[in-house]
């Protein structure tokens, strides 16, 4: 295979309502800024990967419509979407792209401009099929929107879950949200920004679903981003240091959706995530990573509910199960830490559905660059893993990129 | 019993919402809108290469340029293509007869390099054909300013 | 290509009005003829790539729930939302990697279940042409039929004679859903008015169903029962619907100029022996001649009328039926591969054309066909 590297980033701001602009043209200020930090135009494309959550805009193939403001005019176009895991999909897409020869340079854009659409409908929608199972078992659909529809619905068991099984508590999740607040404050592209926010703070915000307050909870933004990834050899010419991508895995298990899955297999621990861990695995073993807790520098976990952070830091194999508490407690998180993670303050300050895990690739390629500007960790960063998460809980995407292509032989 | 079976009704749940959608049309937009309550036809220009797009677009997709220049467009323009449309898409997405038949065309405005989907009040409509555009006295809201273009003579 | 990938296994569901069986009934049904067909089990699937829409499966994240079914549970799926040649191009793309080796491919869709022509509606501008309740699937194909008749000087007749041409061969098909024994071209004229030029025969019908196919790279495609190689792959996008010339179909051209150069073929009217066209309207297919440089162009009646293309002429174009005889949205395109594979392999059944060794086939995505597809296939 072909080694890919990425040479450019660009990220629209995001915020709760841009309405000035349409969504093509929100997608444009990602696009355009990563033509700009790559130093190219669209001339020097191949192809174009895109992706969002269409069914939350209320516009089916929005780049039939929008992709002339990306640079796609007489280009070939190739639209990837799977839920929440959407923008790690495109980034895969992307990467594929150019690993299988078929181009050589491609720009990934993935966005959501929520304020357009109804996204907890759209969440909704996420549960029509398990309907057919709750209906059979008597369990009115009505009750169900009420009881599991939308994406806070399902975090809070798989909180609890994770909780029971890990020794993580409340104030683990205030601190996680500290983390990724103060963070992204640091950030030019985050939504929240609350810098010098206290545990304290978080846990007097109102409560949601326990365990989950609003201060453990991500926002719904606008906004987009986008990222250009070419083969060794050019990116040697636009660059003097990209990242690359060694190499990218997902896996899809069973539908869980409060437990019951509308296939009628099996009902499923919302936090085990065995999907997860299988990705991982798969991804470092392509990546020629033995022993990722020692090499992984740094990990940007899809995680726009707090006990997520942790979890999924568990499930990409950074440690055993049921210690990420305890190293969060250690500082190791921290942008100075051991192991930082969520610089960019994570989904958990920033959530563009579509966008968000295109968003985890985009800042892990950014710290590997050095460019990631105030947000940079102290550390030098030589591999990171940069990971998404989705659909009825099952879906998840991981992609391992360095400062050097994967070793060969 | 076999898998599949007794599913039919099932399929035919319907979902109990309707997400409601709020499009931000962008500043480009918002400007032809504009022009359309002063009976204005404003296209976006690309200062780079000359081309005119109507209905406006910020990004001239040749040029991957911003559209800064604005140009008032004459109510004129030609018939690209046309159809007689018989049937139209009813609120439930299924097709349904129209009350009458109505000729939609693709207008390119004078001066304009794109077209534009609107409906034509005329006897034989053929590809060439000239028309104008004609302003709704009361229109139902700014997408409702232009009527039906009619020949011009 | 960096590694030689084949169609080793193929299956489609029969394509009905409206199925009895959930979407996840019809896709686990393809996918598991498919793998049998190619003589793998499960465990040899590295990666599935499905082809769906939220639109059109009335949810969000279509994809989820066809983990179980197509066989994708603890595996590298994906999805990609356009038409099924698109998910067949995502895989080819991940077996060329390196990193898999076999790969399931599924597209599906299911209009009993979903309003025919609305999601074709949300792909217009929200801004404008949607707001306008001028343009549709239906209205905006005749506004392309019409640009195309006037540049070209095509008549009615040659573009019914697409519809009566394959709804004829569909009868020979026996999972087509619309076949029409002895089609003449005064039955599709005949046929009701939609938006003139279109008439009923030669638009698209609403149609549940899937199709399914495996790809394998390497050892596991020569050692496979049987084998159709992609030679070429070919894809463009188009300007939005209003801002380019709808008189020819120039991404789709230049899909195949690329597909061309990459499997060789410098004529393709002499060097590919079998066509499968995703049609959705009769008048696309003639474009479709046209772009893809079987007739020069402006003379795609000329060619239908030549005879060229029916079953048993030099070309033949849809002998399966083509998508007026069955357009199971997302799986459309996808079945185009497939039935030409099955005409390379042999396996077409009564619709089978005799030595074909090079088959094209076609997918397309977007009102007018804005964004199309192209693969040549080859045998040994």
């Amino acid at each position: 295979m072909r080694d890919v590297a990425v040479v450019g980033v660009g990220l629209s701001k995001h915020v709760s309502k841009r309405r000035d602009v349409n969504i093509p043209e929100l997608v444009w200020e990602g696009v355009s800024a990563a033509y700009e930090d790559a130093g190219i135009t669209p001339r020097d494309l191949d192809g174009i990967i895109t992706g969002n959550m269409p069914a939350f805009e209320g516009v089916n193939l929005p780049e039939l419509w929008g992709a002339g403001h990306w640079g796609a005019y007489n280009k070939p176009v190739l639209r990837i979407t799977t839920g929440g895991t959407t923008g790690g999909s495109v980034g895969h897409g992307a990467f594929y792209a150019v690993a299988s020869g078929l181009m050589d340079t491609v720009i990934a854009i993935a966005f959501e401009k929520q304020s357009d659409g109804d996204s907890t409908a759209g969440l909704n929608t996420v549960a029509v099929a398990d309907m057919a199972p709750f209906l059979s078992y008597g369990i009115d659909p009505a009750f169900m929107l009420a009881f599991g529809g939308g994406a806070v619905g399902v975090a809070v068991y798989q909180a609890s879950s994770y909780m029971k099984r890990s020794g993580c508590t409340p104030h683990h999740l205030d601190k996680v949200s500290v983390l990724c607040r103060t963070n992204a404050a640091k950030n030019p592209a985050a939504h929240l920004k609350q810098p010098g926010l206290t545990p304290e703070e978080v846990a007097r915000t109102a409560l949601m679903q326990y365990p989950l307050r609003f201060g453990h909870v991500c926002p719904a933004s606008d906004g987009a981003c986008a990222m250009i990834l070419t083969t060794a050899e050019k990116a040697k010419k636009l660059t003097d240091k990209p990242a690359f991508i060694r190499s990218v895995a997902s896996c899809s298990e069973e539908g869980a959706l409060v437990g019951i899955a509308a296939a009628g297999t099996a009902n499923t621990d919302p936090c085990a995530q065995e999907g997860c861990k299988v990705a991982a695995a798969n991804a470092y073993r392509k990546a020629g990573i033995k022993e990722p807790r020692q090499e992984i520098d740094l990990a940007e976990p899809y995680a726009p509910f707090a006990h997520q952070l942790l979890m999924f830091y568990e499930r990409l194999l950074l440690c055993d199960e049921g210690e990420a508490p305890s190293i969060l407690d250690s500082g190791s998180m921290e942008l100075d830490g051991a192991l930082p993670v969520c610089p960019s303050g994570g989904v958990i300050s920033t959530n563009a559905i579509g966008a968000s895990a295109l968003e985890r690739i985009a800042e892990a390629a950014l710290q590997i660059m050095g460019k990631a500007g105030e947000h940079q960790v102290e550390k030098d960063v030589h591999k990171a893993v940069a990971h998404g998460w989705g659909g009825a809980v099952n879906l998840n995407v991981v992609a391992v990129l360095a400062d050097t292509p994967t070793p060969r032989g | 019993m076999k898998s599949g079976e007794g599913l039919k009704n099932v399929k035919r749940m319907s979902v109990p919402f309707a997400p409601v959608f709020n499009w931000s049309v962008g500043n480009w937009m918002e400007q032809f809108f504009d022009g359309l309550k002063q009976k204005k036809i404003l296209a976006s220009k690309c200062a780079a290469c000359g081309r005119v797009y109507l209905p406006p677009r910020m990004i001239c997709e040749r040029c991957f340029d911003k559209t800064e220049e604005w140009v008032e467009l004459p109510e004129t323009g030609t018939v690209e293509t046309y159809t007689m449309a018989h049937v139209g898409v009813a609120d439930n997405g299924e097709l349904e007869d129209l009350p009458e038949p109505q000729i939609i065309a693709m207008v390119k405005h004078d001066g304009a390099d794109t077209c534009m989907a609107v409906r034509v009040d005329a006897q034989d409509c053929n590809v060439g054909l000239r028309v104008k555009a004609v302003w709704n006295a009361e229109p139902d809201g700014v997408l409702d300013a232009l009527s039906a273009y009619r020949a011009l003579d | 290509m960096e590694r030689e990938v084949a169609i080793i296994g193929y299956a489609q569901t029969p394509y009905e009005e409206d199925a009895d069986a959930s979407r996840e009934i019809l896709v686990l049904r393809a996918a598991r003829e498919a793998l049998a067909s190619a003589g793998l089990s499960r465990d040899d699937i590295g990666t599935v790539i499905t082809a769906n829409n939220d639109y059109l499966d009335g949810r969000t994240i279509s994809n989820m729930r066809l983990v179980e079914p197509s066989g994708a549970c603890l595996k590298d799926e994906s999805k990609v939302e356009m038409d099924g040649a698109y998910a067949a191009l995502y895989a080819l793309m991940r077996l060329l990697s390196g990193f898999h080796d076999v790969a399931m491919v599924i597209g599906e869709s299911q209009a009993s279940v979903y309003p025919t022509y609305a999601p074709g509606v949300m792909t217009l501008d929200p801004t404008w042409d949607r707001q306008r309740g001028l343009l549709n699937e239906v209205s905006a194909a005749a506004l392309q039929a019409r640009s195309y008749m006037n540049t070209y000087g095509i008549s009615e007749e040659q573009i019914a004679a697409v519809a009566a041409k394959n709804l004829g061969n569909a009868v020979k098909n026996p999972l087509a859903l619309r076949a029409v024994p002895g089609a003449t071209v005064e039955q599709v004229m005949g046929s009701r008015m939609l938006c003139s030029p279109i008439r009923e025969m030669c638009a698209w019908p609403a149609t549940d169903g899937a199709c399914a196919i495996v790809l394998a790279a390497g050892d596991v495609a020569r050692k496979a029962n049987r084998a159709a190689w992609i030679r070429g792959v070919g894809f463009y996008h188009d300007s939005y619907l209003t801002e380019r010339p709808l008189d020819k179909m120039t991404s789709l051209k230049m899909a195949a100029d690329k597909c061309y150069a990459m499997a060789g073929i410098e004529h393709p009217e002499v060097e590919i022996d079998l066509a499968e066209i995703s049609e959705l309207f009769a008048h696309e297919e003639l474009m479709a001649y046209e772009a893809l440089g079987f007739c020069a162009e402006g003379k795609g009646g000329e060619f239908i009328d030549s005879g060229a293309t029916r079953m048993d002429g030099i070309l033949p174009v849809n002998p399966s039926g083509g998508v007026l005889a069955a357009n199971a949205v997302c799986a459309a395109g996808l079945a185009r591969l497939a039935e030409a594979a099955m005409q390379i392999t042999g396996e077409a059944g009564d619709h089978q054309v005799k030595g074909v060794k090079t088959a094209l086939a076609h997918g397309q995505t977007g009102l007018c066909a804005q964004e199309n597809i192209v693969y040549v296939l080859g045998g040994e």
